[in-house]
């Protein structure tokens, strides 16, 4: 095992890594920015080295300022997290080169996994169903409706040159093929000057299904089972659960031996992830691999009882897996990511200091988070602040039990997405399991500006209302009514709690 | 005192008196109360508890109210008041519709509307791009563009006036 280990992060992973090396006995380094100096991360490392100013382009992202530092505080290992430098192949080279471990895949992986394209040609070759689809375009209406045939409708019209929706038609039945291939033809010469439109197979209502594989450096590859992702915005996800209601002890089994196949045929080593899209009918297409640990290892971590992080470290210092047959999970896990975007207000990016936090407890509730009580949120880093994580028996009770979370979960100074998440956790195709990629968007409005019941809008009023009460007589106003110190004299609140006006008179006396 | 509490569209009667409170029209018993050393107010309302988190957001009155699980953008006027800022509210309407401002730092991606242009509600006229996400800055009211002052490219502070509406 290593003695030292430089966290080339920052946020919650940065502070995720430093508590895996604190149980492994293991000192860790920190690095920051000038706007991180007083970091959780910061504070819980062994050492901490700044490495320039808050622009991420011009600390977390200088990977040779981050290898010298490794260097020259005698680190032996390297941990990028995720995000930053943790999937750039000349990164991984360059720690490799300088002598240090690499906490993650080796190089040759990265490039293998890095551009989608070059991630699909090497699925296909050992043997992983990718979405079918014809690489280059068609020449008529007749080979488009053979293609269909071949794949079955409904299928989809894309603009080869295209993106953002353009030139992109569904087509669901031979008679529309020819219609339908005219206009995507005419939208993609518009919109890109070239009129190639090539055949793919349409995934309806698909899911987010992904597979965690542990590989250790002797040859032993393992899946740990799904994660289900499908709460997306934007494609950014926002809500994971582990296992998914769509996966079968069959079908896992299936996509885990797919997953352990692509990462084998990558030479991959320590943890990854292989995304699928998961239709209707059971079939699962691979999308891409993320050749480093996720923002959501926890639900893993809580339903197969695994430390992956420690795990990845224990891997990179050449441990064997102690196990070679896939974990079968182990009641239900979900997380939230807990970000400072206002979900009121279009999910804008919110800024300003955390006046006060008060962080959910009990059986069953993890919280991986960066920020506390006066951390300042701006805007030189990704808006995600932490993870809120239940784990329970079953899926109804993880769900109850992460509703009952975010209810305790208190943030003032910064608008987050905590009711936005107690909105989902209302709702009834969340509660059934009954979602896909497009439910959250096509529900958006509803769950981010949601009606509240009557009761809840008479009981906000009376607080409004006692509440600038109590701010007019702090303010000196004579409060001209008994309501707003109508506390039994015995309460406690009256003697220590009590409105100001009341507390003032309280304190004359004892003069 | 009566408070016209306003809570997202609805407008709700409270009066404190000396036995208590009247929600329109009915009587209950409430009191709140400061936990010490956070800003968490404990409103009791009949027997019900409440944990409450009010942040002043604008003008006296206004508050973001976190209650319940319910987050509520209120204004609590006394009668008084509520008529002065209602009156000036519609003396601004009748100035036209806001302007549209940069709600944060960031840098202008796209710019979806010129002079001329009629905007409806919730229409995007421009997006910004902070946190390395692209966000649609949309109108809050109906109205003519008058002048675009956003250009693609550039950076903004917050505040900053980016399209004018008539």
């Amino acid at each position: 095992m290593f003695t030292k280990l430089l966290v080339a992060n920052r946020g919650e992973i940065a502070l995720r890594i430093i508590r895996a090396c604190q149980e492994l006995g293991v000192r860790s380094v920190a690095v920051y920015s000038d706007a991180d100096a007083q970091a959780p991360h910061v504070r819980e490392a062994d050492e901490a080295v700044r490495i320039g100013p808050a622009p991420s382009s011009e600390s977390y992202l200088k990977g040779d300022v981050i290898i010298e530092v490794a260097k020259r505080v005698g680190a032996q290992a390297i941990h990028p997290g995720y995000g930053f430098l943790s999937e750039r192949e000349w990164f991984a080279r360059a720690v490799r080169e300088a002598g240090l471990v690499w906490v993650g895949p080796p190089a040759e992986a990265i490039a293998a996994m890095g551009s989608k394209t070059a991630a699909r040609t090497l699925a296909i070759s050992a043997g992983v169903p990718v979405v079918p689809g014809t690489a280059q375009g068609l020449t008529d209406a007749a080979e488009a409706r053979t293609v269909a045939a071949k794949y079955g409708y409904p299928v989809l019209l894309k603009a080869a040159a295209g993106g953002g929706g353009k030139g992109m038609r569904i087509v669901r039945a031979d008679g529309e093929m020819a219609a339908a291939l005219d206009s995507a033809r005419s939208e993609a010469r518009k919109s890109f000057g070239d009129d190639a439109v090539y055949v793919e197979k349409y995934i309806e209502g698909p899911r987010h299904v992904e597979i965690q594989v542990l590989a250790d450096s002797h040859g032993n590859c393992i899946s740990l089972g799904e994660r289900e992702c499908s709460v997306q915005r934007r494609h950014q996800k926002m809500i994971e659960e582990a296992p998914s209601v769509a996966v079968t002890p069959e079908l896992r089994k299936r996509m885990g031996d797919v997953a352990v196949a692509a990462a084998k045929a990558a030479g991959y080593v320590n943890a990854g992830t292989c995304e699928f899209l998961l239709d209707r009918d059971g079939n699962f297409y691979f999308l891409e691999m993320n050749t480093r640990i996720q923002v959501e290892h926890p639900v893993t971590e809580l339903v197969t009882g695994l430390d992956l992080v420690q795990w990845q470290i224990r891997i990179a210092s050449g441990e064997k897996l102690p196990f070679t047959e896939p974990l079968v999970p182990r009641g239900w896990a979900i997380e939230c990511r807990i970000t400072s975007e206002d979900p009121a207000n279009g999910f804008l990016p919110s800024t300003g200091r955390i006046e006060h936090l008060h962080l959910p407890s009990g059986p069953g509730v993890r919280w991986d988070g960066g920020i506390e009580a006066g951390s300042e949120v701006g805007l030189f880093y990704d808006p995600m602040l932490a993870k809120l994580i239940v784990h329970a028996a079953t899926r109804e009770q993880a769900i109850a039990r992460m509703h009952r979370a975010l209810l305790e979960l208190t943030i003032d100074g910064i608008e987050t997405s905590r009711e936005f998440h107690l909105r989902v956790m209302e709702h009834p195709d969340w509660q059934s399991g009954n979602i896909s990629i497009q439910w959250l968007e096509q529900h958006l409005d509803a769950i981010a500006t949601p009606q509240p019941p009557d009761d809840a809008v008479l009981a906000a009023a009376v607080a409004a209302a006692l509440i600038a009460e109590r701010d007019r007589s702090a303010r000196g106003g004579v409060s001209t009514t008994a309501a707003s110190s109508a506390a039994p004299s015995s309460s406690p609140a009256a003697a220590t709690g009590g409105d100001a006006w009341r507390r003032a008179g309280l304190l004359d006396g004892l003069r | 005192m009566k408070y016209i509490v306003q809570v997202g569209s609805r407008r709700v009667d409270v009066v404190l008196d000396a036995d208590g409170i009247v929600v329109d029209g009915t009587r209950v018993s409430a009191h709140a109360a400061d936990v010490q050393g956070s800003p968490v107010r404990l409103v009791t309302i009949g027997d019900a508890v409440h944990r409450v988190v009010a942040r002043r957001t604008g003008a006296r009155g206004q508050y973001v109210l976190r209650m319940d699980g319910w987050r509520f953008d209120v204004e609590a006027l006394d009668e008084r008041s509520r008529t002065i800022r209602d009156a000036s509210a519609a003396s601004s309407a009748a100035k036209g519709p806001a302007p549209l401002m940069a709600p944060m730092p960031g840098l202008i991606v796209r710019v979806n509307v010129q002079p001329g242009d009629e905007v409806v509600p919730g229409q995007g006229l421009v997006v910004m791009e902070a946190m390395k996400m692209e966000n649609e800055l949309k109108a809050a009211s109906a109205g003519t563009v008058v002048k675009v002052l956003a250009i693609p490219g550039t950076a903004v502070e917050k505040g900053a006036l980016l399209v004018e509406l008539r």
